[in-house]
């Protein structure tokens, strides 16, 4: 039914992306994403677009679980394109009855796909190359507020509780005879299945929250993971930023 | 919902999404740790905001197609001010996890949808305290009401967003405005008998719902 959303399923592979150091990663990633998706020239986010791809394919995950996560922004940027294609307002290049297309539109529309995948393809290196835990470490290191480090933390955990048990209790519906239509009862009945699963798990979340409390939880993550930021990991950092900063003074003096 | 992918929207826009989300975030969670209940609120916080995620892959079916729930006036009722994090995160999660929406919009996206669940507690509140008449079914109408307008001031916001991207986008703006309709009502139904269901069943989650004496 529901798929688990697990981005970390190959973290366990070795590459060279598999050995930058988190934190260094987390930091050239997203200035490198950043970077890409602010650039106004089609030719420049092509280029940006390959450098997401070479990164993605020095990281060795499989492109089939790449492409599986693609469908989600394709979904919502090729839609746009379409709409835009015929709604933006220039030069017509084609005409349907009352639909046209214009080539302003395409070009925008172009942009904004090409910026859109290379920045999603760029999360697969990023976060696909390390634990879930790893990454919540390292976010704890780069000094990022404890109370959302914790709360990222505990959500991503309950996220699997909660599918499990939401599978549950659709399931006891579904033998009683329930079909999910857009009728009043079948969305009260929802609300009230969506209410008795927080009701679950809260009182589990509290169950769960004592037990680690006693056993010394302080609200730090830890992990077995020592982080050890070597020469090596400079230079990958430096280099991704400085092929984030050149995409900017091209576009910069491109005519 | 639609959350906006990274490269849509124009860089004055993303940096006023990024600096609305830290300032509102920055604030919340000044006021959480004056109240000093953070440590305890977070598994009560984390539960709501992975709810909120789990509720993004409920598809309900509308004539041929689907919509998915949203529940943000959901986590506004029960988390007040603490929403605007919670939300954060989801977003954050749903994007890293799904690919739904983009990295560089989470600022935007989470002005998009937490705003407005900020709005629909503030509703929430003043329907607390005109005092609900009989338990479960006002609380119930007012849920109701927090869970459609914060669907309804989502897609508003996102319009705005589009529109001040580019005069391009009016088409793709009036499409997308369209297109919520019914999710506001599906919205409003589920969340009222969500919030009906917790002030029987477990009144200390709706913490404004029991303090009619």
């Amino acid at each position: 039914m529901i798929e688990y959303p697990e981005i970390d399923r190959y973290a366990s592979l070795d590459s060279p992306m598999h050995r930058f150091d988190p934190r260094a990663k987390i930091i050239a990633f997203l200035f490198l994403i950043f970077s890409i998706v602010i650039i106004p020239e089609l030719k420049i986010v092509i280029i940006g677009l390959f450098f997401a791809i070479f990164l993605l394919i020095l990281s060795r995950i499989p492109l089939s679980f790449v492409l599986g996560h693609l469908k989600w922004v394709a979904l919502f940027v090729l839609s746009l394109y379409v709409m835009l294609a015929f709604t933006f307002p220039g030069k017509e290049i084609a005409k349907f009855y009352f639909l046209s297309i214009t080539a302003e539109g395409l070009y925008t529309g172009s942009l904004i796909t090409l910026r859109a995948f290379s920045a999603v393809i760029l999360i697969f290196p990023m976060i696909g190359t390390m634990r879930f835990d790893t990454m919540i470490k390292a976010l704890d290191k780069l000094k990022v507020p404890n109370i959302l480090v914790q709360m990222l933390m505990f959500t991503y955990r309950y996220i699997f509780v909660f599918m499990d048990e939401f599978q549950r209790i659709g399931t006891a519906m579904r033998s009683r005879g329930f079909k999910l239509r857009t009728t009043l009862y079948a969305l009260r009945t929802i609300g009230k299945a969506m209410g008795m699963l927080f009701v679950r798990s809260y009182e589990r979340a509290e169950r769960v929250y004592r037990a680690m409390h006693s056993r010394g939880y302080t609200g730090n993550p830890k992990t077995l993971v020592e982080f050890e930021i070597r020469r090596r990991d400079y230079i990958l950092a430096v280099s991704i930023i400085g092929f984030a900063v050149s995409l900017h003074i091209i576009s910069f003096f491109l005519p | 919902m639609v959350h906006i992918s990274d490269g849509v929207l124009s860089l004055p826009v993303l940096a006023a999404g990024w600096a609305i989300t830290i300032a509102l975030m920055a604030a919340a969670i000044c006021w959480s740790k004056r109240r000093r209940t953070s440590a305890e609120e977070i598994p009560k916080l984390s539960v709501v905001t992975a709810a909120f995620f789990v509720a993004s892959l409920i598809h309900i079916p509308v004539g041929p197609t689907s919509v998915h729930l949203i529940l943000s006036g959901l986590v506004g009722v029960i988390l007040g001010i603490l929403a605007y994090p919670a939300i954060f995160i989801g977003l954050v999660l749903q994007f890293f996890l799904f690919q739904h929406g983009g990295i560089t919009t989470i600022g935007i996206n989470t002005v998009v949808m937490g705003v407005p669940a900020l709005i629909s507690y503030g509703i929430f509140k003043a329907g607390n305290k005109l005092g609900f008449s009989r338990k479960g079914v006002s609380e119930g109408i007012f849920g109701a009401i927090a869970g459609g307008l914060a669907v309804a001031l989502a897609v508003l916001f996102l319009v705005i967003c589009l529109l001040t991207t580019g005069k391009g986008f009016s088409g793709v703006a009036s499409l997308v405005a369209v297109a919520h309709i019914p999710i506001i009502l599906i919205e409003a139904a589920v969340v009222g008998s969500v919030v009906a269901f917790l002030v029987k069943v477990k009144p200390e989650l709706i913490p404004l719902g029991g303090a009619r004496k």
